[in-house]
């Protein structure tokens, strides 16, 4: 598989990561996933609930707790000064280390992730002293007033408790902790779900304002593909499990190769072009615990051959494939649609790219998925 | 011909100097097969109106009336207005009961409401209940609980128990904001349709203006407890006349932007925040007009709360722009330059 180009050299590999949870019947939430973050790049993975990204993260920030194991695969951290690392091969105290100074990690629901009883700057000297930083506290006050005000946090507010936060703050000193030992990667796991659309554009531009000034690369997690194609380079599709596309947002965006990425696409309203039809993706994805044959979202899609139901499709660059004009390296898609052999006469048009005429605007893409599954039937003539 | 209607409803929470009024003297009406959009930020009182209308908290002042009578707070009044004007909750996940199957669910409403509905009957009922909202298959769907569905089918079960007492106005209070958003239209689309099916007014509550603006044929605009901006849905939002209605409708992600542009206001946005701390932005004052702190375009006169004034025909704002005594932006201006 080849990465989507991108500017810098790659500061955190993932390889055919698989990750289980035991149980009587082990539920396999991540499948053989391969992902490479660039330096100073926004990774933007979107999936629906369920389908093993939070998972993806906790494996990659090598967080996972039993009864979640990783099965299979390696995550290697590359740093800026240093040799690599193959950080699944880690533990302990080497471990440890990585933690928070060269990968920290923005928990979701900014809500519950500060501790209720102490101060905001004690929960910061708790992050300086357990990573023996050598600071004496007025030295980890200040720094902690100097995270805050970088946030847009008055730094009066060190002795103020979560309760007196609203949550847009909070997940702004949420933000300044994963700072705090200026790390180069930062995981983000939904970091903006629980807050209103205009704090969330608030902690969106802070997030890209920081990252320009001090370099980082994000992994950015959420079920809301809408705010990727604004703030993501590359994106990675996921469902049940797998990625099923990797590529260049902007180019995605315009014209998705795989069937579930058109879906969600069209699942958003666009608030200011003409009122369309709107479908959403019928049905409900499968049961991981399942052994699952050929594609998993086979059962949902609309343009299924007989081979997705018997074969998984694998994970494959689409070569020469066309975006906005021009010819996009590093194209994966897993979708037998793009076999010749499986599927002799090429995609649709709304899959080939060919069907792109504004590579700005994914409302553009003609049709609606054919509706399948137990949930069909909602279509609506005229609305109001 | 209108259903139901809310007058003057203002909720007040807590006493004495820590009272705080959630719902300000809030009018609207809905009518028969119509759906009215209430938007507006977490704390703006939407909920709170809901829960009113619901009769789950007993309001301040004001009153609603359903059908030309005023709704009952007691006894068996309280239950037949119950009965025709029935919520849906935010959370699927909280508001069936964990012990108790599908069919327990739908089955007991159905029984409250048609009391004549028994044994195999009321097993049929419940089985068709399921049908309509496409949960099938229902026989299987019906012995489940609800830990064994997913979001998507519980919020089916939710609407469905709400239908179970003919009701003619459904409330539905941020219907799918818990769930994923492939599966969101689906809802919206069977709410839609069960609407125009039975001829329900709709309250559909949410912070989505994109879905407000697909499924609504009116938008009203909730902000500290006030109604600021009300209109025809594509009005409000492509030529949003409050200043608050405007900064919603730009803080919302819109896919069809390209990233160029959305990069571009991230920059002119940056900009305009330097030495402005988040603290000071996000507070608010209680005087005079509630946005005036946040607004751009405040001026004096904004101490005084402003009166509902036409930014254009059937399009109120609660906002002294549009005061065409003073000789302020009238609405052909406002159009002309938008």
């Amino acid at each position: 598989m080849s990465a989507p180009a991108g500017a810098g050299d790659v500061v955190l590999r993932a390889e055919h990561l698989s990750v289980s949870y035991a149980a009587r019947r082990p539920v396999r939430a991540v499948r053989d996933v391969s992902l490479e973050l660039r330096r100073g790049e926004v990774l933007g993975i979107v999936g629906e609930s369920g389908c093993g990204k939070s998972t993806l993260a906790y494996a990659l920030a090598r967080l996972l707790r039993p009864p979640a194991e990783l099965t299979e695969g390696t995550v290697t951290f590359c740093g800026k000064d240093g040799p690599r690392v193959e950080l699944t091969a880690l533990a302990g105290e080497e471990l440890r280390r990585y933690r928070s100074t060269r990968i920290a990690m923005v928990f979701q629901s900014a809500m519950n992730a500060l501790n209720p009883v102490t101060s905001i700057a004690h929960q910061f000297r708790d992050i300086f002293t357990a990573h023996d930083t050598g600071m004496d506290r007025s030295a980890m006050d200040a720094r902690t007033g100097d995270l805050l005000e970088m946030v847009g946090i008055d730094r009066g507010r060190l002795r103020s408790f979560a309760h007196e936060l609203s949550g847009g703050m909070r997940q702004r000193v949420i933000i300044a902790m994963a700072l705090a030992l200026d790390p180069e990667v930062v995981i983000m796991d939904e970091p903006t779900t629980a807050l209103d659309v205009v704090v969330q554009q608030e902690i969106l531009d802070e997030i890209e304002r920081l990252r320009e000034a001090l370099g980082f690369s994000i992994i950015f997690i959420t079920h809301d593909l809408s705010l990727l194609l604004e703030i993501s380079d590359t994106l990675a599709v996921m469902y049940a499990g797998k990625v099923v596309e990797y590529a260049p947002t902007e180019q995605v965006a315009a014209a998705p190769a795989h069937p579930y990425t058109l879906g969600l696409l069209r699942s958003f309203p666009d608030m200011r072009g003409e009122r369309r039809e709107l479908r959403g993706i019928p049905g409900t994805p499968p049961d991981l615990s399942e052994q699952i044959a050929g594609c998993a979202f086979a059962a949902r899609c609309g343009y299924s051959v007989e081979a997705c139901r018997t074969t998984s499709p694998p994970l494959l660059p689409l070569p020469g494939r066309f975006g906005g004009g021009v010819a996009v390296a590093g194209w994966n898609a897993a979708c037998h649609l793009h076999n010749p052999d499986l599927c002799p006469g090429g995609p649709p048009p709304e899959l080939s790219g060919a069907a792109a005429g504004r590579p700005d605007r994914p409302a553009a893409v003609a049709n609606g998925l054919v509706s399948e599954g137990t949930a069909a039937g909602d279509s609506s003539g005229g609305f109001q | 011909m209108s259903v139901l209607e809310v007058s003057d409803l203002t909720v007040r929470f807590g006493r004495g100097s820590t009272q705080i009024t959630a719902v300000d003297a809030v009018s609207f009406s809905l009518r028969a097969g119509q759906t009215v959009a209430l938007v507006g930020e977490s704390g703006s009182g939407k909920s709170t109106v809901v829960r009113a209308m619901s009769q789950l908290v007993r309001p301040a002042a004001g009153q609603i009336v359903l059908d030309d009578t005023r709704a009952g707070r007691r006894g068996a009044a309280l239950r037949a207005y119950r009965r025709r004007v029935q919520p849906i909750f935010q959370d699927p996940y909280a508001s069936l009961n964990p012990m108790h199957t599908v069919r327990h669910h739908l089955a007991r409403p159905l029984h409250l409401a048609r009391e004549h509905l028994r044994g195999q009957e009321l097993d049929k009922a419940v089985l068709e209940m399921l049908r309509a909202v496409n949960l099938t298959p229902a026989e299987e769907i019906a012995a489940k609980h609800p830990h064994e569905l997913s979001g998507g089918q519980r919020q089916r079960v939710a609407i469905a128990r709400a239908l179970a007492t003919r009701p003619d106005v459904l409330l539905a209070d941020e219907p799918v904001s818990m769930l994923d958003v492939s599966i969101r239209l689906e809802i919206l689309n069977l709410l839609d349709r069960l609407k125009r099916e039975h001829n329900l007014a709709l309250l559909y509550v949410t912070h989505d203006l994109a879905t407000a603006r697909h499924f609504s044929a009116e938008i009203m605009v909730m902000y500290r407890g006030e109604i600021v901006e009300r209109g025809p849905a594509d009005d409000v939002i492509l030529h949003p006349a409050h200043p608050y209605t405007q900064l919603l409708a730009a803080a919302a992600p819109d896919p069809a932007r390209p990233r160029v542009s959305a990069a571009a206001a991230r920059a002119a946005r940056q900009q305009a925040r330097i030495g402005k701390p988040a603290e000071r932005r996000e507070a608010v004052l209680d005087a005079g007009c509630r946005f005036r702190s946040r607004c751009s375009r405040a001026m004096t006169k904004c101490q005084v709360r402003p009166p509902d004034l036409e930014a254009a025909v059937g399009h109120l704002a609660r906002c002294w722009l549009y005061d065409a005594a003073a000789g302020n932006e009238s609405a052909e201006s406002r159009r002309a330059s938008a």
